[in-house]
């Protein structure tokens, strides 16, 4: 399982992309998930419409059984399942697909980092993948993916909340009295603010998840723990300016820290240092003027001009490799040049393939550190 | 301000610089916080006092104002006639509440509740709503003698999924919530959200074929919900440099002897290429969103600082006013 995050923009869809083919090419069984509602995958992948269900990429296949697959994550239709899966009846089923905050909470975006764990776990459970390449949510936080788990099943346990949301019982000992007096309280409060109808969906959306807590529970805990193992390995994805170094590097710190296994750092869209130094316009200009040029000074000064840009792309480029290394000593770099074309079809993806080191190891776990 | 080559921008409502809320919104890593500060910077230059609204705490603006320390209580002046704020959901909600309980005790009552916690968390959308009606407070925000405390206001708005899905929170609200003080406050939300006169949206891209996709994407998806659109930046856009007959000149000396000058030759001849490709996403930009384009140039410098946003700021103004009028 490779899961490449980064900040947004910095051509994670891409380089996840470029993982699997790779890894596809050297003769895995590949599936790469994606979760970005611009439906990029698909773009860079030449194919339109990725469904939920993964599909294979035309033209992807290598030696020996290799194959590359792609899916689109769709929360909702995950979450679907996932209920019918769990529900312990069909009236309970039924009882949550039709709940308001139900429908509400399964489309929103709030959903997707969950339900892309929820997918993993699916993908681990089919059995027929070598590797699960998975392009993680565009969040604020590029790990708030991670907690996701924990998070759904705090509120779908909702102790407190049910305790709030139940009417006082009379004759309860005295110390459940006071925690019902106490709670009815706050749900005044909160009926205040919300109306009575909010409350009452509410009520209704946690009732019907009765008895399914633990199997929630124990999903969330068993994806947390593959993660962990070494049969995952993180790959972040960083763009050659200040803020996205700076957060490649918070990002790594912190995988480090909670003790994921961080494979290596991939420097996305490298800008080479052009060699030799920079032109000078009055040998230029009379070159360009011997060529037919119509205004060669002009014409001069200006060519040198983007010489220099490009020397200095070349440099910030330098800058931002020297600082990812010099935070994370340890991690492997991979840089990525800059493509002449956008990476919007499969051969283009090919080219950052090669540049990731392609020789496609038939397990995940080799492409650990 | 440019349109589309044969594209007339489909638009109701006025210019974008006319309108005093503005949410800037795009792909992630287009330059969405750049293009909020140079457009708050140009406004403050026009005269109009600006503030600047971060969401999500990614603290950028402090980043680019080196040395300003963007805060979530007082707006921090940035730059003369700019100010800074970031919205801070926690501290968005319990503000909220207080304006809905009026009293403090009750507020301290409920936050303190760990029921009160859980459903903050997970409930749908409520981050996002105490987020836009953070937003709407500064918007609607007057002086004692009526007037609005802030003749421009920007809102630096996270990557596209989650920045449609703040745009869209209150009208969902308004929609679910049956009844209720939380849904009256959602429809006047709302109704500033999607006021195509005082409202407006802006996409941002770069010439790049993702960048461009995802905001013809975006426009369309925002229509849809009724949103304002109301223009869409070209963040990057490499300008003219070199004109096409200057091409086999440089050619000439570019397949001459390996040396810096026939590199910077092949530096020019690469440039020429990427201008026609930049135009020709402009004009993509153009056609799909039928929007104006406003173009900002690629500016190539080893660090992205304070006078980036000035140079940014500058061409923000000639795009919207060639007439050099604010």
């Amino acid at each position: 399982m490779v899961v490449c995050c980064g900040a947004g923009g910095v051509g994670k869809t891409t380089v996840s992309a470029g993982v699997g083919l790779g890894l596809a090419r050297g003769g895995a069984r590949v599936v790469v998930v994606t979760i970005d509602p611009a439906k990029r995958l698909a773009t860079a992948l030449g194919m339109e419409g990725l469904a939920d269900e993964a599909r294979p990429v035309p033209g992807s296949g290598g030696p020996g059984g290799g194959e590359l697959w792609a899916l689109q994550l769709d929360p909702k239709a995950t979450f679907d399942r996932l209920v019918d899966r769990e529900a312990p009846t069909p009236e309970a089923r039924e009882r949550i697909l039709e709940n308001r905050i139900y429908r509400h909470l399964s489309g929103a975006v709030a959903a997707q980092d969950y339900m892309a764990i929820e997918r993993l776990h699916e993908l681990v459970d089919e059995g027929r993948w070598d590797v699960i390449v998975l392009d993680t949510p565009p969040s604020q936080n590029a790990l708030d993916f991670l907690d996701s788990p924990a998070r759904i099943t705090r509120f779908i346990e909702g102790r407190s909340l049910r305790l709030l949301l139940r009417p006082p019982v009379p004759g309860a000992g005295f110390g459940r009295r006071v925690i019902a007096v106490g709670s009815s309280t706050v749900f005044g409060l909160l009926e205040r603010l919300t109306g009575a109808q909010l409350l009452r969906d509410l009520s209704d959306f946690l009732g019907a998840f009765d008895g399914m807590y633990d199997g929630f529970a124990a999903r969330a805990k068993a994806i947390n723990a593959l993660l962990r193992s070494d049969e995952a390995g993180f790959v972040v994805v960083a763009a050659p300016d200040t803020d996205a170094v700076g957060q490649a590097v918070a990002l790594g710190r912190r995988l480090a820290h909670d003790g994921y296994p961080l494979s290596g750092l991939v420097l996305n869209r490298v800008h080479l240092l052009p060699p030799g130094g920079l032109a000078r316009p009055e040998e230029l200009a009379p070159a360009l003027a011997t060529a037919g040029a119509a205004r060669p000074d002009s014409l001069a000064g200006r060519a040198a001009a983007t010489l220099e840009e490009e020397q200095l792309l070349g440099l910030r480029d330098l800058d931002a490799r020297e600082a990812l290394s010099g935070a994370l000593d340890g991690a492997p770099i991979t840089e990525v040049p800059a493509l002449e074309r956008e990476p919007v079809e499969l051969e283009v993806l090919a080219e950052i393939a090669a540049a990731l080191g392609a020789p496609a190891p038939a397990r995940p776990a080799a492409a650990g550190p | 301000m440019s349109s589309g080559n044969g594209a007339t921008p489909d638009l109701t409502g006025p210019p974008l610089s006319q309108r005093r809320l503005c949410f800037v919104l795009g792909k992630g890593g287009v330059g969405k916080s750049t293009v909020a500060a140079a457009m708050g910077l140009a406004a403050a230059r026009a005269g109009r006092r600006s503030l600047v609204i971060e969401v999500g705490g990614q603290d950028r603006l402090s980043r680019l104002f080196r040395g300003a320390h963007v805060g979530h209580e007082e707006a921090t002046e940035l730059a003369p006639g700019l100010f800074g704020i970031s919205v801070d959901v926690e501290q968005a909600i319990e503000e909220y509440l207080t304006g809905q309980l009026r009293l403090r005790p009750l507020v301290e009552l409920l936050t303190r509740s760990r029921a009160f916690h859980t459903f903050a968390e997970a409930a749908p959308g409520l981050p996002e709503l105490v987020t836009v009606g953070k937003v709407w407070t500064y918007a609607v925000a007057l002086h004692e003698d009526r007037r609005p405390v802030w003749d421009a206001l920007v809102v630096d708005c996270p990557a596209t999924g989650h920045g449609i899905a703040l745009l869209e929170t209150a009208g969902n609200v308004e929609a679910i919530a049956g009844g209720g003080p939380i849904r009256d406050q959602a429809a006047r939300i709302h109704d500033v959200v999607v006021h195509p006169a005082a409202t407006g949206v802006a996409i941002v891209a770069r010439p790049e074929e993702l960048a461009v996709s995802e905001a013809i994407e975006a426009t369309a998806a925002l229509r849809e919900r009724g949103m304002p659109v109301a223009a869409a930046v070209l963040n990057g856009m490499r300008a003219e440099r070199f004109r096409d007959d200057e091409a086999p000149a440089l050619a000439a000396v570019a397949a001459a002897a390996d040396g810096p000058s026939s590199r910077a030759a092949e530096a020019a001849l690469r440039r020429l290429d990427d201008q026609r490709s930049d135009q020709a996403y402009r004009r993509r930009l153009a056609e799909g969103t039928r929007l104006p384009v406003l173009e900002l140039p690629q500016l190539v410098r080893r660090r992205f600082d304070l006078d980036a946003v000035r140079v940014l700021a500058a061409s923000l103004t000639d795009a919207v006013s060639p007439n050099g009028r604010p």
